[in-house]
């Protein structure tokens, strides 16, 4: 559009100008209230702890130092969290990805037996749910509370990435598969030698909602590790922290003088703790954004097609 | 291939046993997921909604409860030692029935193996299970039998049982199958192949999104968390109509209900919201700064509610950011802490979502706005079309399908705001006006009241009607546009 208007000797009017000015000024506003938020937090981890306590960090760090992050060391089971998040996070994704492949790959396979039924029963899945107590019920049963592999087993199956990859298979020119198969390969070897890296880019669109999935889910964790804390993700980590400072301001509100100066003294050395605990979390995923984003409209528009 | 097709041939009329072996062992294995025929539940301190899989696996599924009493004396730790050994044993066997199993859908020499395996493995779990048996006098003669109470649980018998028929099976499938022939390969047809292959995930897919729709039968209980379910707290439909005679419940559920339509509704109403984003967003006509707010605005998408409620945190409590930058400009005497009370709070919780997820929102919409013909825009604009023209006459019918589509999902996910947002958000002042259907189910099944039953009851009925939207909003989508969403 923009070069139609240079052909045809368009020039802006007024009026474009300030929908022009409008429009950049909203947009830019949007995206630094989307950015601000995480240069506060990082700026008050950074800035020296009584200024941060005594609220004067408002847009600049002042103090400049890197304690914060070394005391992160010293918090008990905070290493344990990072080691269980980092854990479920790179066992859950592969096992999602390759699971995914393969049953994506076998579901194309016109042959299986009960090919159809298999598939329905598959995806159906997605469309009810029985609700969060019998799930909670079912996943005891198993065995599976207090139990690191609960992270991990359910999550392997996912109809909806199943799905993307069998439309990605699809796609694939039957041909190659053939011919493969007239030199005698078996399905398993057409699968790991043709499919597989076929599909990486699906895959790896795949293993990147996967794995910002297990990186960022909690409440699997609050829910199914209660009596086993070293077993905590970091979100559930960092969730029991700030809800040990909301139940603080809500005693500030309620209780009397007494409690509320104590409470308030509490959290507000507290405060930079947090926040670099928060840091901890974010900054994994701002550090692979950059490698994410080019995958994303490929992954979403792949989701609109349907099973 | 002349030898693999006379071989089907000749398998017909014995076939009919490696079916029937086939079921069996498959049955077996389902009944080890039955809590109710655990046969290492022989004491009622064990827990009772663990299954014979969960307690033959891991030796604290056995022992776990009974820690105390080893301690106290009133049981030989042996007993419990040799029940979880036994109950190993049968596993182990049940596994080789399993592989034995899917051998027998092979070709001849797969199915003499597979026959052999189960055959074995049938053998090495009937005596798991029967040396799993004779501990039943360890408990019934424990030093205290009333703190160890002890059961005889009828599941030992039933699975003695099953692996036995099992046993007989197997041998009698092995003397009928003829013997295979020199030159006989180790072959399976194809689709049996792929099924195999398939099998596992097909297990996977049972056990956590089949099984747990089994667990409804806690809404017909009064079921309390450790107890059993037999047929004396069997209550019937009792918890269904509690939910609309008990005056307090009746009120929770109401305002429940009344948080989860208006927060759904507020979404809806705003639905357009990414739509305008994106068509906006691509009026931007200087790349890299439209490509730089695309990225940033995405970036909240990523980070979990926990984090979103730490930025809130740090941005609106009383020595936030906002507050300090009201206080130190003059704007306000005192701080507020914007975190608490009720006020307002179904829109600040679309703020949030919104702040979370509009340019995630936005993407499909710039998605199809690229895909829209430029032939069209450049022939209004010869005909004279202004910018608003062309949006409202191109881009927005370019769009409308996508934003159908959306809508109608977010229809049939009226009941369904999940429960991360109002979890995080929540607390003590501002419980009644955030609580929305799922952090209510949550709330009463597992949080401190521990109503299992009517916490089922809540959540079947959410299920059932999310499901009943859901084909409703694909049959409406059906007739007004011809095609469906699902």
């Amino acid at each position: 559009m923009a070069k139609s208007k240079v052909k045809h000797g368009f020039r802006l009017t007024a009026e474009d100008v300030v929908f022009n000015i409008i429009n950049y000024t909203i947009f830019i506003l949007f995206a630094l209230i989307c950015l601000f938020p995480f240069y506060y937090l990082f700026i008050n981890t950074i800035s020296d702890n009584a200024l941060v306590g005594a609220g004067r960090i408002q847009l600049l760090p002042k103090g400049i130092h890197f304690n914060n992050y070394i005391g992160l060391t010293r918090i008990n089971g905070l290493g344990t969290s990072f080691i269980v998040s980092v854990a479920r996070t790179v066992i859950g994704t592969v096992l999602m990805v390759g699971a995914s492949a393969l049953v994506g790959y076998l579901v194309t396979k016109q042959e299986m037996w009960g090919r159809k039924f298999w598939y329905r029963f598959l995806v159906i899945t997605m469309y009810f749910n029985a609700g969060l107590v019998p799930w909670y019920m079912n996943m005891s049963m198993l065995g599976l509370t207090n139990n690191f592999l609960a992270y991990i087993i359910p999550g392997i199956i996912s109809p909806y990435n199943i799905i993307l990859v069998k439309t990605y298979i699809e796609s694939i020119p039957a041909e190659l598969e053939e011919s493969a198969s007239i030199d005698g390969a078996g399905y398993f070897r057409i699968f790991r030698c043709i499919i597989f890296p076929l599909c990486k880019p699906i895959l790896a669109t795949i293993a990147i909602f996967g794995a910002v999935g297990h990186w960022n889910s909690f409440t699997d964790s609050l829910i199914l590790m209660s009596g086993k804390p070293e077993l905590f993700t970091l979100q559930h980590r960092l969730y029991t922290y700030m809800n040990e400072a909301t139940n603080l301001a809500a005693m500030i509100q309620q209780g009397g003088s007494d409690i509320g100066n104590l409470a308030t003294q509490a959290s507000m050395n507290m405060r930079p703790i947090k926040f670099t605990v928060a840091m901890a979390t974010v900054i994994p995923i701002l550090l692979v954004y950059p490698f994410m984003s080019k995958y994303f409209e490929k992954g979403i528009m792949l989701g609109a097609v349907k099973g | 291939m002349t030898a693999t097709q006379t071989v089907k041939q000749a398998k017909k009329p014995i076939d009919f046993i490696g079916y029937f072996l086939r079921i069996m062992i498959i049955i077996t294995l389902v009944c080890l997921f039955v809590p109710a025929l655990n046969p290492t539940h022989m004491s009622e301190l064990m827990n009772d909604s663990d299954s014979f899989f969960t307690s033959g696996i891991s030796y604290g599924g056995i022992a776990d409860a009974f820690k105390r009493a080893v301690t106290k004396g009133y049981i030989e730790q042996g007993v419990l030692v040799r029940t979880y050994v036994g109950a190993l044993t049968s596993l182990i066997g049940m596994a080789a029935m399993l592989v034995g199993c899917a051998m027998t859908i092979g070709e001849i020499k797969f199915k003499r193996l597979g026959a052999k395996l189960s055959l074995i493995g049938s053998a090495v779990s009937v005596a798991g299970l029967i040396f799993v048996k004779l501990q039943q006098s360890g408990f019934t003669n424990a030093a205290n039998p009333e703190r160890i109470k002890p059961l005889e649980p009828v599941g030992a018998i039933i699975f003695i049982v099953l692996a036995g028929i099992c046993f007989l099976l197997s041998l009698l499938y092995l003397l009928k199958l003829p013997k295979a022939a020199k030159e006989a390969q180790w072959v399976m047809e194809g689709q049996y192949r792929l099924f195999l292959m398939m099998a596992p995930f097909i297990v996977l897919v049972f056990l956590f999104s089949y099984l747990p729709l089994w667990g409804w039968r806690y809404a017909f209980f009064d079921y309390k968390p450790g107890q059993a379910l037999t047929p004396d707290n069997f209550v019937g439909f009792k918890w269904f109509t509690y939910l609309f005679q008990n005056a307090a419940t009746r009120a929770d559920i109401g305002r429940v209900m009344i948080n989860t339509l208006a927060m759904s509704g507020i979404g809806l109403a705003m639905s357009w919201l990414p739509l305008a984003f994106a068509i906006f967003l691509t009026e931007i006509k200087c790349g890299p700064v439209r490509r730089a707010v695309q990225t940033i605005t995405t970036i909240p998408n990523f980070i979990s509610w926990v984090l979103v409620y730490t930025v809130a945190f740090a941005l609106f409590s009383s020595d936030g950011f906002v507050n300090q930058f009201l206080l130190s400009t003059g704007l306000a005497s005192e701080s507020t802490d914007f975190l608490i009370g009720n006020d307002g709070i179904w829109l600040k919780m679309y703020l949030w979502g919104t702040w979370k997820g509009l340019g995630w929102g936005a993407i499909i919409y710039i998605a199809g706005i690229s895909g829209i013909d430029q032939a069209l825009y450049e022939a209004a604009t010869i005909d004279g079309a202004g910018r608003f023209q062309k949006i409202w006459h191109i881009t927005i019918p370019g769009l409308m399908p996508t934003f159908f589509v959306q809508f109608v999902l977010s229809i049939s996910n009226i009941l369904s705001n999940g429960m991360d947002q109002y979890l995080v958000f929540r607390n003590a002042t501002n419980t009644s006006s955030i609580q929305v259907l799922d952090l209510y189910v949550y709330m009463l099944g597992l949080g401190k009241s521990n109503q299992i039953p009517l916490s089922t009851v809540v959540g079947m009925a959410k299920s059932i009607i999310s499901v009943i939207l859901l084909f409703s909003a694909n049959k409406a989508s059906k007739a007004i546009r011809g095609s469906g969403i699902v």
